[in-house]
């Protein structure tokens, strides 16, 4: 299926060592437009609503922020450790950049981690775009599930 | 055996009594998958008259002066397609290279262009009637911009539509080809007006 | 001709025409000629090819402009002001550019191409940026995740820089990465070795420049340096220096203390709050003891904000903005006025300024590394 330029772009960007050093794809060898739409089903399968999840994702990583780089607990459920470094993220679909910042969140009661950043909740509200099978900061539906 | 029609009246009769899409169901795909959005649809249609009318032209030069003098007529199809192709591919380039914001606003549409079946369609339509070299221009010209005026006729209607209450069984694909089917049922009154051929 | 012969030669014919008229169009269409670049109202000329991106134009004529993310469109530090018409502000620019900067020209000259003749304006000091040939001379484990990478300087073999500029490092393609990147970091070494630039990198997952440097980069190896960059540096005041860095954040705050003990600049008191959680974290705590045994104007304040047993630790424990904030009001007596320096992340330097301003230092006197 031929892809229009912004795609191909997109994909480009993607790659490892554009943007982050492992890229957004992982180990996944789909279509960008494949892997939105499979992501949206499993979402809607779920039961999940993608700017709900972004926004309970952006308060525990504000409530992170606060322990100003050690973990700290948040609603006496969740773990959060927030991590920065110097210089912004542009987006591989070139909308926006974002600071690097890292959060990672674990739900106390079952044990179930992951890790995002400013960019992959950006990627998740506006693109529906969860990243690949694979990649380090892949916001899996089925762990969301398990952890909100 | 060309046929003595005015130019003009095959320009009117190709955009109003034998619309390329809603007529002759040529250009059905990116008819229906296209016309959600109204920019889109302004886009596709207006890179859809500008390649109809370029290749329309150049394949009635090509089949005129190279598939009849060798006696190779039967080969139209493939010469025409190959043509479409070239003529979308220089089209992209140099729509790039002069003007930015066009190439951005037509965006994937040009390429996708090339599989878009009125486009040979009208060429077969302007070979099959033995039109001349103005009457082909014309009436390239003509299907093209019955095709853009038939999908923003659809694009607008779905928008109207979207806010309605349809039965989730005929949302998106289904109720879109009711309204196609709707759209050319009204065409169908334009027929007998004009003749195409 | 026999009618079998002649129909697949027609259209080969037919397709060989079209696929050379294409290639030819592509040829005149993607081809911009040659066009000149006039810097500076025509302080310096240059005649190049056209259709790459102006940074990298620029650089391949020895013309540095900073850039901490390699031309990626992410930093905004290679902003130039542009005179000519290049084109409406293209979406990957506008993030980066304040309504301001659009209305001065300001652009970013990573994303915009040069297509036909340019007058462009850059900063004077850019001109003396140069791109430098270096041998790795030494890596060294300052904590469990800094190196000190020290660089010896082939050609140019010489470098003049202000304490506390940064430099950019040309990482080449590793691993799955096809091409070169450039990251900014600040020098640490001072302005008298002329020689030799030193870094303080440390290791951020994914980032491309410090994985690379913490995995691949070897003693001996030859490596390329762009710069003098920045504009965070000492101002030549009597005022204290309240000085708040943690982590790499040392950098530039190492490179301005060694430059102003060489240069006897020791009636001055300067005041460094190092914070780190605990002792793994903190380093070079025995080179400023020393350093303040010569220097009794100089304070080194070490703050952990969670020291594990067996460190023993005896100084400041707390958050390094507490423990600011505490000496801010209690211990400095700054009959000179007060300035602060800062480097470290954009969270921590927001939390300074902010003790900072409601300890009587303005904020037009705190200065800190912009390049976040």
């Amino acid at each position: 299926m031929k892809m229009t330029p912004e795609l191909k772009k997109a994909k480009e960007n993607m790659e490892p060592g554009k943007i982050t050093s492992s890229g957004f794809l992982g180990e996944d060898t789909r279509e960008i437009v494949d892997i939105i739409e499979k992501d949206e089903e499993i979402f809607k399968n779920l039961d999940l609503n993608f700017d709900e999840v972004c926004e309970k994702l952006q308060y525990y990583l504000e409530e992170g922020k606060k322990g100003l780089g050690e973990p700290i607990t948040v609603d006496g459920k969740y773990t959060v450790k927030i991590d920065e470094a110097r210089g912004f993220l542009p987006c591989p679909f070139e909308d926006g950049i974002f600071r690097k910042i890292n959060a990672t969140l674990i739900n106390n009661e079952n044990n179930e981690k992951i890790i995002y950043s400013e960019l992959s909740l950006h990627l998740l509200k506006k693109h529906h775009f969860c990243q690949g099978y694979g990649s380090e900061f892949r916001i899996d539906p089925l762990i969301i599930k398990k952890i909100l | 055996m060309t046929p003595d029609i005015n130019p003009f009246v095959l320009f009117f009769a190709s955009i109003f009594t034998s619309n390329i899409l809603l007529s002759n169901f040529l250009g059905m795909c990116s008819f229906i998958s296209v016309s959600k959005d109204i920019k889109s649809s302004n886009g596709l249609g207006m890179a859809v008259t500008f390649v109809m009318t370029i290749t329309t032209a150049l394949n009635w030069i090509v089949y005129k002066y190279l598939l009849i003098p060798f006696n190779i007529e039967y080969l139209k199809y493939i010469v025409f397609i190959i043509v479409i192709a070239a003529v979308v591919q220089i089209l992209e380039m140099i729509i790039e290279r002069v003007s930015m914001n066009l190439y951005m606003a037509l965006g994937i549409f040009l390429p996708l262009i090339t599989v878009n079946c009125a486009i040979l369609g009208v060429a077969l339509f302007m070979q099959l009637r033995n039109y001349n070299l103005i009457q082909s221009v014309f009436f390239g010209f003509g299907s093209g911009l019955g095709w853009w005026l038939a999908i923003m006729a659809l694009a607008a209607i779905r928008k109207k539509v979207d806010k309605a209450p349809v039965p989730a069984a005929l949302k998106g694909p289904g109720i879109t080809l009711i309204i196609i089917g709707f759209m050319a049922m009204a065409f169908i009154g334009f027929s007998g007006m004009l003749s195409v051929q | 001709m026999s009618s079998v012969l002649i129909a697949p030669l027609v259209i080969g014919i037919l397709s060989s025409v079209l696929a050379a008229l294409i290639a030819v169009i592509d040829g005149i269409v993607n081809n911009y000629g040659e066009v000149n670049i006039s810097i500076n109202k025509g302080r310096k000329n240059v005649k190049v090819k056209g259709g790459s991106p102006l940074l990298m134009t620029l650089s391949e004529e020895g013309i540095f402009i900073p850039s901490a993310c390699g031309g990626r469109g992410s930093c905004g530090a290679c902003k130039v002001k542009v005179l000519s018409d290049v084109g409406p502000v293209l979406p990957t620019e506008a993030p980066l550019l304040t309504d301001e900067e659009i209305k001065s020209n300001i652009r970013l000259s990573c994303q915009i191409k040069v297509k036909s003749d340019i007058e462009i304006e850059i900063p004077e000091e850019l001109f003396s940026a140069r791109q430098f040939k270096t041998t790795v001379e030494s890596i060294k484990n300052v904590t469990h995740d800094i190196k000190e990478v020290r660089f010896r300087l082939e050609n140019p073999k010489e470098v003049e820089f202000k304490a506390g500029q940064y430099a950019q490092l040309v990482v080449p393609p590793y691993g799955k990465i096809k091409d070169i990147t450039q990251r900014a970091y600040s020098i640490s070494s001072a302005p008298s070795q002329k020689n030799y630039l030193e870094f303080l990198i440390r290791l951020v997952p994914g980032g491309i420049a410090t994985t690379y440097v913490h995995q691949n980069l070897k003693e001996g190896q030859k490596f390329d340096l762009v710069g003098p960059f920045g504009e965070f540096y000492k101002r030549p005041t009597k005022a204290d220096m309240i000085c708040v860095a943690g982590g790499s954040g040392m950098a530039p705050l190492k490179s301005i203390i060694y430059d102003m003990y060489e240069n006897n600049e020791t009636d001055r008191n300067v005041w460094y709050f190092f914070g780190a959680r605990s002792l793994k974290d903190i380093y070079y705590l025995d080179e400023f003891k020393k350093l303040e045994e010569k220097w009794p104007n100089l304070h080194f304040v070490p703050a952990l904000s969670e020291p594990s047993e067996e460190d023993n630790w005896k100084g400041e424990t707390g958050l390094i903005t507490d423990v600011l904030n505490k000496y801010l009001k209690e211990r400095i007596k700054s009959p000179n006025g007060r300035e602060g320096y800062l480097c470290g992340s954009p969270g921590m330097i927001n939390a300074c300024i902010n003790v900072m301003t409601s300890n009587e230092i303005s904020e037009d006197k705190i200065y800190y590394d912009k390049f976040a």
